[in-house]
């Protein structure tokens, strides 16, 4: 029963791998900023929504300020960040170190406000229910999975179906064809970060209900939104959210094989598999030179 | 004329004589500074945070009894509870503000600066770290604190009288998780026991719902947690959220508040050194009485040990300073072998011939949040 004990788990992780990586894969996909930041988003949430679990806000609240706090720091990364860079013509490079640092600034932001040890909150959600004999599975592994399935859905959705969804993916084409349509690129750009921050949220509350908080966790949930893209295809929404479910799959079914401190290893393995084989990722599209 | 200029010779000897008296007088009063290198940043900053406040109050205690020639303080470097930053800390410590005396904390972090410490013979004391290897550590390196391997051989016996035998153990993979492993697979049999399944966890991992499926596929009575920081406080919560209903158990570095009002710990047995804190010997009693003032709450061991070492301190300077020595390693080092015991909180202790304390180990268990002292056990 091991096994499918550790599917049921690598579900749970998978689908809060899948949300963020899907996130970090539309922000990068429609910009072409490596917005390294995303994690911070992501505690930043996590942590706004503690904030208001702890102070008898409610849930409810707390999900909505979680939201508000990621979109304002997405769009306010776009803006007060990464145009005043692009307008200088900054590099790739000056952009990603640019995110890195504030990051970081982030990370040691949230330690001084809410201190730096380890933050939980208390609920049933997080204890698991014996399904049958050998296996547990909690309330919140299924709140995720379903999260993930209801935001797939809804990005595919906005995504294909509506007019701002379209010039999101045509932004990742070619901006000038965005300008010479009468679109604005900048307003567009936000909306790609406010959608992409937005896709943090389950996971962090999630996080925060299940597992509990620390200011550093943004750094491995960075770590798998990027290997999950890179698996996934860089660009391809669909292949962030695969590769987040195959990545948290793999982590815990290694368990059945490896030792435990082999599992993140487990991870790196099958990113390096995908470059090694294929480079465009597994839903990625290959460049024609 | 010659009236005024002898005034003015008189008043400049008289000036100079005083200077002097002052310079000389300052060579006695010199302030004494002592290093520590505590984790004050990271997931392991709580841990700095309790450090410290025993150190600090030991400073206070030293300055108000008026103990040394001048007044002792305490330069903090940040480790991070990292061996690396601990290094630069170190380096920073003995060549730029050259302190005799470094107080030290975490088993990797002890183990980078030793060899500093032997190289310029400064003497380094871990109150925390409980690493078995810490004690190999040469002349210079000292530790306040009973070690890993003794709190694993007071807990083992103990379990197997409840009639707990099977045990399962979640480390980290470092030099402590890795002691406490060989030590429990040495134990172990003696008492009948098994130990029947190992899982080592790196030490920035933070999702443990894979491990909890492992512990519970091995039936274990027991589950020992070897981690500190924020990761063994998570590995508590995660392993009971996913079902594992088996005993908890850990050593000392569970004995922090963060790791202790945790819900999910409640009931879980943990080791530390035994301090008897209502005993009435002058020095344990303004300790508490005075830490529970600051604090408004109960020291833990961790708080006793960095009061000692800053205390130890103290002593052994005092009594350079009264033979006239310079307060330097190597004369420390010399004064606490030529010293057989040393009033500190707990009592009347003495070191063994590898710097190591020798204190009884208590088991506790968590209730409610605080620890409660089941029994005391006498490891030799």
């Amino acid at each position: 029963m091991l096994w499918l004990q550790l599917t049921f788990t690598g579900l749970q992780v998978g689908a809060l791998y899948a949300l963020t990586a899907a996130g970090f894969s539309l922000i990068f996909g429609a910009t072409r900023v490596f917005h390294f930041a995303h994690g911070a988003a992501f505690v930043l949430a996590a942590y706004v929504f503690y904030w208001a679990e702890t102070t008898g806000l409610g849930m409810a609240a707390g999900i909505v300020l979680a939201a508000l706090a990621a979109m304002a720091f997405g769009v306010a990364m776009d803006r007060l960040v990464y145009a005043p860079i692009q307008r200088h013509e900054g590099s790739f490079f000056t952009v990603f170190v640019a995110s890195f640092g504030i990051g970081i600034a982030v990370q040691n932001v949230l330690g001084m406000v809410f201190g730096r040890s380890f933050v939980t909150i208390s609920t049933g959600l997080s204890r698991s229910v014996k399904l049958m004999d050998g296996v547990y599975v909690s309330p919140l592994a299924w709140i995720a999975v379903a999260c993930a399935g209801l935001f797939f859905v809804a990005l595919l959705l906005f995504l294909n179906r509506t007019h701002v969804g379209m010039a999101l993916r045509a932004l990742a084409d070619s901006p000038e064809l965005i300008r010479a349509y009468g679109l604005d690129p900048r307003r567009l750009s936000s909306i790609a970060f406010a959608l992409g921050s937005l896709l943090v949220v389950p996971g962090a509350v999630i996080t925060a209900l299940g597992s509990g908080l620390n200011p550093t966790l943004g750094n491995h949930v960075m770590l798998i939104s990027l290997a999950a893209t890179i698996v996934g295809g860089i660009g391809s929404i669909g292949g962030a959210l695969v590769a987040g479910f195959i990545l948290g799959l793999a982590e815990n079914l290694a368990l059945v094989v490896f030792e435990s401190q082999w599992t993140e290893a487990v991870t790196f393995a099958i990113l390096f598999l995908v470059i090694l084989l294929r480079p465009a990722g597994l839903f990625g599209r290959h460049a024609t030179r | 004329m010659k009236k005024g200029r002898f005034a003015s010779a008189v008043a400049a000897a008289t000036l100079c004589i005083a200077v002097a008296g002052t310079a000389i007088g300052s060579a006695h009063a010199e302030d004494l500074k002592i290093g520590a290198l505590f984790p004050l940043s990271g997931p392991n900053s709580a841990y700095g945070d309790i450090f410290a406040s025993g150190a600090n109050l030991a400073a206070q205690h030293v300055n108000a009894d008026n103990m040394l020639s001048g007044r002792l303080t305490i330069e903090y470097e940040d480790s991070q509870a990292l061996p690396q930053p601990a290094v630069v800390g170190m380096t920073k410590l003995t060549e730029v503000s050259q302190v005799p005396y470094v107080l030290s904390a975490f088993t990797g972090v002890s183990k980078a600066i030793s060899t500093l410490a032997q190289r310029s013979e400064t003497v380094a004391v871990n109150g925390g770290g409980v690493g078995p290897d810490l004690a190999k550590l040469g002349p210079y390196f000292w530790n306040v604190i009973p070690l890993a391997n003794l709190e694993v051989r007071a807990m083992v016996p103990y379990l197997a009288d409840q009639g707990l035998k099977k045990i399962a153990l979640v480390y980290v993979d470092d030099p402590l998780g890795q002691s406490i492993l060989d030590e429990l697979k040495a134990t172990l049999p003696d008492v009948g026991g098994e130990l029947v399944d190992a899982m080592s966890v790196p030490t920035n991992t933070q999702n443990f719902s894979g491990i909890a499926a492992k512990v519970r596929a091995a039936n274990a009575d027991v589950v020992y947690i070897a981690s500190y920081g924020a990761q063994q406080v998570q590995i508590a919560k995660q392993l009971r959220d996913n079902g594992v209903e088996a005993q908890f158990a850990s050593y000392s570095g569970f004995s922090v508040p963060e790791a202790m009002k945790l819900p999910e710990a409640d009931g879980l047995l943990f080791t530390t050194q035994a301090v008897d804190y209502t005993s009435s010997d002058p020095v344990t009693k303004r300790f508490v009485t005075d830490y529970e003032a600051a604090h408004d709450r109960m020291p833990s061991a961790y708080v006793a040990n960095y009061y000692n070492a800053v205390r130890l301190f103290a002593l052994l300077a005092h009594a350079l300073e009264e033979k006239g020595e310079p307060v330097t390693g190597a004369n420390l080092l010399a004064e606490r072998k030529a010293t057989k015991s040393f009033d500190l909180v707990g009592g009347t202790v003495s070191f063994q011939e590898n710097g190591t304390l020798l204190a009884p180990i208590q088991v506790n268990r968590v209730e409610k949040g605080a620890p409660v002292a089941l029994t005391t056990v006498d490891i030799q």
